[in-house]
């Protein structure tokens, strides 16, 4: 799941691919508020995981919104 | 027995004037920016921002706005005066009786802009009124437009978008003071068959006043002023919860943009160019995502002028004509959202026009 995330956030939201690390906080990958909500968008439509932009809002790291992920995609 | 039983074709019934199937076509076009410059390095200069910053989360290098003491008609005045000399070459027609101006900030709140514009082109006398619809209120203008001349009120329609945004933006706020931007855009409508090009299509429009508090000037209408108490500063200027708006935008555009594809019998994937409100190169992006159009078949200037309010698709549709971005005969998808919330599209075959 960290690579699917990864993934999206390299080619849908222009993130760059070495600052990603399970430890990385959204702000140290320069995920700002929109891009929160871009993020959001992209998992409902690609993946089928409804994760709201509140839910990824208080997610503190990479690693939190991947098991934000896991989660939903386990209850599919 | 009612009147709906009567054989089809006859015309009985029909209030006069009124002819069947008459549609509304653009017949010229204009757009307008004040010279007045502010670059990203501008605003860097007096807030805490950036050029890399301003850009990589809005698309915007550049925009325009009003000199002090200039209003919104002074824009709407120039981008109709050339939208009126656009049109005027063809058919040998000029003028307009009726003036539809939408816009978010008039010259004073009481009257509407729309007489006074109408006067200094030399419409005096013509039906004139103002559409508040905020960043959609050049589609509610045009669907108003297109709805005088379908009922024979009108045969040709001065419809101009006009906004001088920057007057309800507080200078000091970094979130909204690199978006906005002032400038006008127009269009003429005239009486004409629905099969022809530049005939518009069905205008989609739709609202949710749920939602008012998302994107709002507080202060200095009457909920404020009937408490008979000054408004705090920062409720006269323009609010907007940007991650909400967003995700609104995003959904709300993707949904009309496909009623009006398909209420013209088009596929997406016939779409040549779409003109959608300029707010934010993000937006646009992730409705390209949702509706799998590629990028490169939306037009756009934000780059250059910034989110011009009600200005922003007829402005758009200005430049892109003037570079040749929209040609003749390409099917052609208008979408906005914002304020209200309120959210329109149409369709048409981009015409023929001057310039």
């Amino acid at each position: 799941m960290f690579e699917t995330l990864k993934d999206i956030l390299v080619n849908k939201l222009k993130v760059s691919p070495d600052t990603i690390t399970a430890e990385a906080t959204p702000e140290e990958i320069d995920l700002d508020s929109l891009a929160i909500v871009e993020l959001s968008l992209v998992l409902e439509k690609e993946l089928g995981l409804a994760v709201s932009e509140d839910e990824l809002s208080e997610a503190g790291t990479v690693g939190d919104i991947v098991r934000l992920m896991d989660e939903r995609s386990a209850r599919v | 027995m009612s009147n709906s039983e009567a054989p089809s074709g006859r015309s009985a019934g029909l209030p006069t004037g009124r002819a069947p199937g008459r549609s509304a076509v653009l017949a010229g076009l204009g757009g307008w920016v004040p010279p007045r410059q502010v670059t990203n390095a501008d605003l860097s200069a007096r807030l805490d921002t950036s050029d890399s910053w301003i850009r990589s989360r809005t698309g915007i290098a550049t925009r325009h706005v009003v000199a002090p003491g200039d209003a919104t008609s002074d824009l709407a005045v120039e981008a109709g005066r050339l939208a009126l000399k656009s049109a005027g070459g063809a058919d040998g027609e000029d003028g307009a009786d009726a003036v539809v101006l939408a816009t978010t900030t008039p010259d004073r709140p009481c009257p509407a802009t729309a007489p006074e514009v109408a006067d200094r082109l030399g419409l005096g006398g013509s039906a004139a009124f103002d559409v508040s619809a905020v960043c959609t209120g050049f589609l509610y203008a045009l669907a108003a437009g297109q709805g005088l001349i379908a009922a024979g009120t009108a045969e040709r329609v001065l419809v101009i978008g006009a906004d001088a945004f920057t007057t309800i933006i507080d200078p000091q706020d970094r979130g909204t003071a690199v978006i906005f931007a002032d400038g006008a855009g127009a269009v003429v409508l005239r009486a004409g068959r629905p099969d022809e090009p530049g005939a518009l299509g069905r205008v989609f429009l739709g609202s949710d006043g749920s939602r008012s508090q998302l994107i709002q000037v507080p202060a200095g209408g009457s909920r404020q002023r009937s408490t008979g108490v000054p408004a705090r500063e920062r409720d006269t200027y323009f609010q907007m919860s940007g991650q909400q708006t967003f995700r609104q935008a995003v959904e709300r555009m993707s949904a009309v943009s496909r009623q009006a594809v398909d209420s013209a019998g088009w596929k997406l994937a016939d779409v040549d160019r779409i003109a959608a409100h300029q707010a934010n190169a993000r937006i646009l992006g992730a409705v390209g995502e949702e509706l799998g159009v590629p990028e490169e078949r939306f037009l756009s200037n934000i780059e250059h002028v910034g989110n011009t309010g009600a200005a922003s698709i007829p402005l758009l549709l200005h430049h892109s004509h003037a570079d040749r971005s929209l040609g003749t005969g390409d099917r052609l998808l208008l979408t906005a959202f914002g304020a209200g919330l309120a959210w329109g599209a149409t369709t048409v075959v981009w015409p023929d026009l001057p310039g």
